[in-house]
Formats: C-alpha cells, structure tokens, sequence
C-alpha cells in the first residue's frame, strides 16, 4: 500500500485535475467556458444552487459525459486519452445512483472496486486484491460487517460500503456525488468525518458535490462554486463564505457567523418575520339560526383578497353554540394596518360590498382590530 | 436471505442442477410408446445389443434428448443474458419478439431457400439480432427503461408474427415443411438437425461464459460499470448479440419455444441471487432439465397424442409470467 505515498511528493505540487476553457451543453443546460485546478492531496468541494451544473461538471471529469470544447487533465494527462481500465484505476467516483443488486454481501460488494486490475475471465480475487479489499473495509470501518448481505444496513452503513468498494480501486482521486445527501444528520458527520481522516491517512485528493454548504465549507481545504454553469467563485472556503458571497451564488440574504469555528448560516428572511407585527381583522356576523351556509356561500364567491398585497391568511370560523343565532367569524391577518386599508379602498372590496345590501339573515355585525406580535413559527406570506 | 443461507443453497443448486439434469435424460430415453429400463439404455448406449430398442434409443430419443437439453441451454441462457443487459426482469426472447426475429428469418429461409437447412441458424441469428437491436433503439431515451423495452419488445413481437403469417399465406404452398416447425417442437428432431445446430449452440454456450463479468458489472448500472473500467456500451451490445445467437440456435431447431429464458433464470434468481457466476451455469443446466423433462411429457402422457413442447411450456410459463408480474407490483 505505499504506491500513493511514493508519488505524492512530486504530485503534490502540480494540480490533480484541471479544466482549461471546458464548455458542455445538454438540452436547455450547459457548462460555460469552466477553467478548474483541483489541488492534489486535498479535499475540495463543489457547490452551488440546484442545476448550477454540479453533478454535470463531476460526471465530465470522471469521464462519463464528454466535453463539447475545451481540455480536462487528469494528473497531467489529458482525460480523452485515458482508456477506461487505465481511468478506472486512476480515478473513482462514487456515482449519485443508489443501485446495488440484490444478495451480495458487503466484502463482495467492495470487491467490485478490483475489477479494473482483473481480466475478464478471472473469477477469484488475488491476494493483493484480498489485501486492497481489506484496507478499504478498514479505513470505512465496515470490516466488522463485511459479511452481512448490503441490504440489511442502515443507510450510513450502506454508503461507506458503497465508498469502501471506490476506495478498493486504489486510485489518486476519488469523486463523490452528494455522499451525504439522504442520510440522517449523525450518519452525515459520520460520512465527512470518515473522509476527512481517510483524505489525510492516504492523501488521497478527494472532490465532493455537495449540498450543504456548512458542511462544504467545515471539511474541505478548497472550495469552488457554480452558478448557472459557470465557476463564480474558488478558493479557500472559510475566505470565500460570507453575506456577498451567499448572495453572489445563492441570491440569499444571509448572514454568517461561527460557532465553535463551525459555519452558521443565518437567512436575513428569518429574523425579519421574527420581529414583525400582524394585524388580525375579525369580522363578526350573527345569523338566523341554521342560516350561516348563505353567508359563507357568498363569501366564497369575493374571492379576490388572496391577491392584495401585504395580505397574510384567512380563516371562516363557525361558532354554532349560541342557542339563538349562529356565529360566523372572517378573520384576514394582514402585515400592516396599511395593507388592510388598502384592501378596504380596492375595487374588488368594493364590488363586494357597496352595491349590496345587508341580507335579511344577518342580525348584527362587529368588525374588530388586533395588532399582535409573531412570538413564535413565522408565517410565510 | 443471509450470507450462510445464500451459500447453502448456491452449493445446493450447483450439486442438484446437473443431477436434475441427469434424471431428466433417463426420464428421456426410458420412457416412451416402448418402455426401456435405465440398464438397457446404459448397455445400448455403450454399444451392446443391436436390436429395435437400439434403434429406439440412437436414431430417435437420444438425439431428440440431445436437442432438448441444447434448446433448454441456449434459451434458459439467452434469457438470463437479456434479463441482465436491459435491466428488465420479464425479458424473454419469446415475450419480447428476439425469438420471432429468429422465427421470421427462419421461415423465409426454409421457404425460399430450402436447400440450404445448414444456414438456418445462421439466418434465424440474423434474425433475432436485428429484432433484439430494434427493440433496444425503440425502448432507448437516455437509458432503455424496463418498461419500455417490454411494450416495444411487445409490439415488435406483434409485428414479426404478423410479417411471418403474410408471408405464409403468400407462399402457402410451400408452407407445408414449416408448419410443424413453427409450432416449436421437438417432434421428428433427428441427428442432422442435431449436427447443424449443435456448433452454434456450443460457440454460444461457451461465449456465454465469458460473459459473466461484464453482466454482472453491468448489475451496478451503467454509470458505475464504466467507473469499474467497462466498456459498457460495447459490452452490453456483444451478449445481445450472444443472447440472439443462442435464442436463433434455438428458434432454428425447435421453433418458437416459449417461457424457458422466463421461468428458468427467474426461478434459479429467486433460490440463489443474481451473481451470474452462479446463475448462468445452474441456469444453462436447469433449462436443459425443463426442456428435456417437458419434451418426455408433452411426447408420452398424452398418449396416443404427441403435444408439442412449445404448448406444455406456455401452459406452465403463462402463469409464472403472470405471477412475477404480480409479486414486482407488490414489491414495488
């Protein structure tokens, strides 16, 4: 196991991966003029909102979707050169599919990772690939499972049974798709803090999707960011996370700050709808008896207050227990005392209220005003 | 199913497989309009006793076993291929029309070219081939879903069938060789059918072989069978190829037999997993078995009827199909 080692030293300066001028377009969506280095012996991670060209751009370097211009190099050497025994041996990738076929056991699973150093008709695995198969289950902290059917696992297990065969295949560089994505939160820690360690056990360079951004910027030593296809942003990732760059890649208003030097990540939104007031309009009507259906009838057919500006909800409530009247109550919350002014003075408020008048089963009616202060789950307007 | 489970039974299969397969030719050569006991047919077969049940064993049964056993091989086999590379449970090459590919080929060939009966494997290979690339292109949108390659494989079976009666409504009077053909038996299979099919069969077989590593790469999915350094496009287009080659083997010898490549690949999948190593080779074994056993039966419990082997099999295979797609549903 000391082949990487070996080399490390002189791979360490020269870059494992780079994108010179890369353009990639597929259907409605493409890849622009993308220059890349991925630094050798490192973890990077790639990120960006959904359909920024993530998974695209790691699918291209690990040779299963071909560029349309430009050059990718994978330790020197250019990426369409390399056959694909000589790629697989180079380079894994743990793809976003879940697939695994049915009735193997996690060793045989792992085993896998030696096809490309077997020939097609060898059915029995080496002694060395016996060893290289043993130090993947190691380094995941799946021996102890190893002959358990991949199926019974839980979902952590599964994926570093799933890393554990990639890291079979004895490559420089290893790509991951969203490892964590689906997995619960302490199975996520699990998962970066098992490739963090097996990053700096075996230098291995490591490049990882991902989609969470705290996460990206905690485990990783160099970080780049997509939107819309193109690279909007490289470098370290502690230098490169604050509100700009939120803004820049993710168009969220945010703050950010640290925690025990771990990423937090605050959405302005948040905080704003904490402090607010509400204005709740409750409109009382008593109703003949057995009558209150008219009246909520006819106020389905108003119908317009949904669009106004500033409005927050709606509620019909019916209090049937008075012995001689029904009770309908339409309640509006509204953001400001302005917004349900601005109800009161619309066409459409209008339209319903003026030309009518005041059906015979409506016996009273009271129109209050509460201002109140959101304590607790915001309401989204 | 656990490790030690999947095991015990994977040992089970690779033991009782060749034993099933051994009783199954007894069963083939003993019984039959003359009873013959298993002495009489070892002596015979070592060349002892030149008399009628001789005859009955060399010219009649033992090269109709013989048949069976390649037929039951090469479409148990073809069907697991294609079940594997296009990643659908129910394909089979009678269900989705590679079988009627080979049929077509082979009814134009023995009725334009009669002469040539050594090149009906060859045609009814063609045959199949072209029907399995055309399901394929039809079901592909980025990546064939199973259920797509089902309703093309479907329709092309459809359209292959009719293309076949067209055809022997035109040439109805030359028709008369095929019909007993067509009907997927084994009835009057002789030893020169035997010699002619028997290469192809046994290139096949042996290419089948060496199929087992890219079919279960293939298992992961594409993405991850090329991350492993397969080809795999190319390798999922060369056991196409082989499954046609073997299902036209088939086809040219004993017709259209239905449901072997189904029922067989399925049955050995659900005892001992879907780890080609195993489930080709029990697979190969267990679809001589079913061939050969159905054959004896089609040919000797409705006596003085002869059913072909072809209607015994769809008897059984019907309902396994209708099964499994009812358990996918469920599990689904």
């Amino acid at each position: 196991m000391s082949t990487r080692s070996d080399n490390s030293v002189t791979i360490k300066s020269d870059p494992a991966i780079e994108c010179r001028q890369l353009n990639y377009t597929h259907g409605g969506f493409r890849l622009k003029d993308i220059e890349l280095s991925i630094p050798s012996g490192q973890l990077t991670a790639i990120v960006g909102p959904n359909g920024s060209g993530k998974s695209t751009l790691l699918r291209i370097l690990a040779g299963l979707a071909a560029q349309e211009s430009g050059e990718v190099r994978i330790l020197g050497e250019e990426l369409h050169k390399f056959p694909r025994r000589k790629l697989a041996r180079t380079l894994a990738m743990l793809p976003q599919s879940k697939h695994v076929p049915e009735n193997l056991t996690v060793r045989e699973l792992v085993a896998y990772g030696r096809s490309p150093y077997q020939s097609p008709w060898n059915y029995s695995a080496s002694t060395e690939d016996h060893q290289w198969i043993d130090h993947a289950l190691q380094l995941t902290g799946t021996a102890g499972y190893a002959d358990r059917m991949f199926h019974t696992l839980s979902g952590g297990e599964q994926q570093k049974a799933r890393i554990a065969m990639t890291l079979a295949q004895n490559t420089d560089i290893l790509l991951l798709d969203e490892p964590t994505t689906f997995l619960d939160i302490t199975h996520q820690f699990d998962v970066m803090n098992m490739l963090a360690a097996i990053n700096r056990e075996t230098g291995i360079t490591i490049v990882m999707v991902l989609h969470d951004l705290p996460q990206a910027v905690a485990f990783s030593h160099h970080m780049v960011a997509l939107r819309r296809g193109s690279v909007v942003a490289a470098g370290s990732p502690r230098g490169l996370l604050d509100d700009v760059f939120l803004q820049k890649v993710y168009d969220l208003e945010a703050s950010v700050s640290y925690v025990e030097n771990y990423p937090v990540i605050i959405p302005k939104t948040y905080y704003k709808l904490e402090e607010r007031n509400m204005i709740i309009v409750n409109n009382t009507s008593q109703i003949k008896k057995g009558q209150a259906s008219l009246l909520i009838n006819r106020f389905d057919k108003v119908g317009k207050v949904e669009e106004m500006e500033g409005f927050l909800g709606l509620e019909v409530l019916l209090n049937e227990k008075p012995a001689e009247y029904d009770e309908v109550t339409i309640s509006t919350r509204w953001v400001s005392k302005e917004a349900f002014q601005g109800w009161t003075r619309s066409d459409a408020f209008r339209e319903s209220h003026s030309h009518r008048e005041t059906p015979e089963y409506i016996l009273s009616n009271t129109i209050s005003f509460h201002e109140v202060k959101i304590v607790r789950n915001p309401i989204s307007a | 199913m656990n490790k030690q489970q999947r095991n015990t039974r994977r040992t089970l299969a690779c033991i009782l497989a060749p034993i099933l397969l051994l009783l199954a030719c007894l069963y083939g050569l003993t019984y039959g309009s003359v009873s013959i006991s298993p002495v009489e047919v070892w002596s015979i077969l070592l060349g002892d006793r030149p008399e009628t049940s001789s005859l009955i064993i060399m010219d009649l049964r033992l090269p109709r076993v013989l048949i069976g056993l390649l037929v039951g091989a090469c479409l148990a086999v073809s069907g697991a291929l294609l079940q594997g590379v296009m990643s659908n449970p129910l394909a089979d090459p009678g269900i989705i029309g590679v079988s009627a590919g080979g049929g077509l080929a082979a009814v134009i060939a023995m009725v334009v070219l009669p002469q040539y009966s050594y090149l009906l494997p060859a045609g009814a290979f063609l045959g199949s081939f072209l029907a399995a690339i055309m399901i394929y292109l039809l079901a592909w949108d980025s990546g064939a879903s199973p259920m797509k390659i089902v309703l093309a494989g479907v329709a092309i079976n459809a359209l292959l069938g009719a293309a076949m009666n067209g055809f022997m409504v035109v040439f109805s009077d030359r028709v008369q060789a095929v019909l007993p053909w067509l009907s997927g038996g084994l009835s009057g299979r002789s030893w020169h059918h035997l010699g002619f099919a028997a290469p192809y069969a046994l290139i096949g077989l042996v290419l089948s072989l060496l199929a087992i590593k890219p079919a279960n790469l293939l298992l992961l999915g594409d993405d991850s069978a090329r991350l492993l350094g397969l080809r795999a496009e190319v390798s999922r287009f060369l056991i196409i190829l082989l499954a046609a080659l073997l299902a036209g083997t088939a086809v040219s010898v004993a017709g259209l037999v239905g449901f072997v490549g189904l029922v067989v690949p399925h049955a050995v999948r659900l005892l001992i997993g879907g780890d080609y190593r195993f489930l080709l080779p029990v697979s190969m074994l267990g679809g001589g078995a079913l061939v050969v056993f159905t054959d004896t039966a089609a040919r000797t419990w409705f006596d003085p009827v002869e059913l072909p082997v072809g209607i015994l099999l769809a008897g059984v295979g019907a309902p396994f199909f209708l099964y499994l797609l009812r358990r996918r549903r469920l599990t689904s």
